[in-house]
């Protein structure tokens, strides 16, 4: 069996970007989503040592704040389940601790985000701490999920059917997505979602083009779009290999 | 991944599949059915807080003289088939 | 045990006799200092 699959970038950037694949079964474009969501692993930190912590918060206030922050995830192969980094903060108020305050042991891993607030500290408040980060799934916890706004729509296929009765008032007509007109891709927030706008006077009929999914991809910083579908397609590929050895007993 | 098959005849397969959920049995069942021997191909969870049978039950049926367990491979195969085909349809888009 | 007292804020150091009450102030509310071990959390 032969597969037939185009993908064509409708949007693109490091941490967000729209795609449309042409010849996916629904199947594969949900499974592909659930993968980002919830399969593909990413750093977060998952254990604070507080040496001292003098602010108006409880220690386990803000090692979860901690943990939410989106660190940088090194490649595949560079870090394996168990493998730690170890981050410290050290900031003494008055004055805010910021993402940016943690220092990495590794250059791989980072704060994705530097400007994230901690904790404010007032005079003679101090937070030091060093913390454990580890690579864990989306299913784990939320704090290691990559992909933040993942999901797919239909490509829909606008075609002008004729004008408008002469006296007839013009109505809006909201599609939301990315509509495909004469073959090319448009996004609907070019003319405001409104058909109408677009094609003034005309009576315009929409429908869903067959196999056809425009995905919305975003990231935590984590990685880059880019890498974090090819992370899930690979971890369905993973996962098609070990079924196939498994069942060759 | 821990298969345990629960259910076998000739042209019938009940198999479980351990630590999957919803992200791979969907995709599974879904290539499944496009297999022309595979007459008919399904799957069932139940959620965590039900107790007992937690992990998904894939049941197969295949059409007169197929063994279910090598259309099962063949099907895995195949979404290898679709992860490559994608990967480099958006490698190449890029 | 390192306490500090609520009215004089000194240090006070509380052994089993003298019962609750700071020596400099005689003040009887003392607030307990939190201790300078390092405290292991889970980022849960």
């Amino acid at each position: 069996m032969t597969e037939e699959y185009d993908v064509e970038f409708v949007e693109t950037g490091d941490r967000k970007a729209r795609f449309l694949v042409r010849g996916v079964t629904p199947a594969f474009a949900n499974g592909l989503r659930r993968a980002m969501v919830a399969d593909v692993p990413t750093m977060a930190i998952d254990e604070v040592r507080f040496i001292e912590n003098s602010s108006v918060m409880f220690d386990e206030q803000l090692a979860l704040r901690l943990g939410l922050v989106p660190l940088t995830t090194p490649p595949e192969g560079e870090f394996v389940d168990g493998d730690t980094v170890t981050l410290s903060i050290d900031v003494e108020g008055p004055g805010t601790a910021y993402s940016g305050d943690l220092v990495s042991s590794d250059s791989l891993v980072q704060p994705a985000e530097d400007n994230v607030p901690i904790i404010d500290l007032k005079d003679d408040q101090r937070l030091e701490a060093e913390a454990d980060a580890l690579i864990e799934r989306g299913k784990d916890h939320a704090k290691h999920q990559g992909g933040v706004a993942v999901g797919y729509r239909h490509l829909q296929r606008v075609e002008v059917e004729g004008d408008l009765p002469e006296f007839e008032d013009e109505r809006s007509q909201i599609v939301r997505g990315v509509i495909e007109d004469d073959g090319e891709l448009v996004p609907t927030s070019e003319f405001d979602d409104d058909l109408s706008n677009r094609y003034p006077g005309k009576e315009v009929s929409v429908e869903d083009v067959p196999n056809a999914f425009v995905f919305h991809v975003e990231t935590d910083g984590s990685f880059t779009v880019d890498e974090l579908v090819t992370r899930a397609v690979e971890s369905l590929e993973a996962r098609a290999t070990e079924l196939e050895e498994a069942v060759q007993l | 991944m821990e298969l345990r098959v629960t259910e076998r005849t000739e042209t019938e397969l009940s198999i479980e599949i351990g630590g999957e959920d919803h992200t791979f049995m969907n995709v599974l069942k879904g290539t499944l059915l496009e297999h022309e021997d595979i007459a008919a191909a399904t799957y069932d969870v139940n959620p965590e807080q039900s107790g007992g049978q937690t992990e998904p039950i894939l049941t197969i049926k295949t059409e007169p003289g197929v063994d279910p367990i090598d259309a099962l491979e063949e099907g895995a195969g195949n979404i290898r088939d679709k992860t490559t085909a994608f990967r480099n349809a958006f490698e190449a888009a890029v | 045990m390192s306490y500090k007292c609520s009215r004089c804020k000194r240090d006070v150091q509380l052994d089993e006799y003298g019962g609750v009450r700071c020596p400099y102030c005689g003040h009887r509310v003392l607030l307990k200092e939190r201790s300078r071990d390092v405290k292991e959390v889970d980022a849960h």
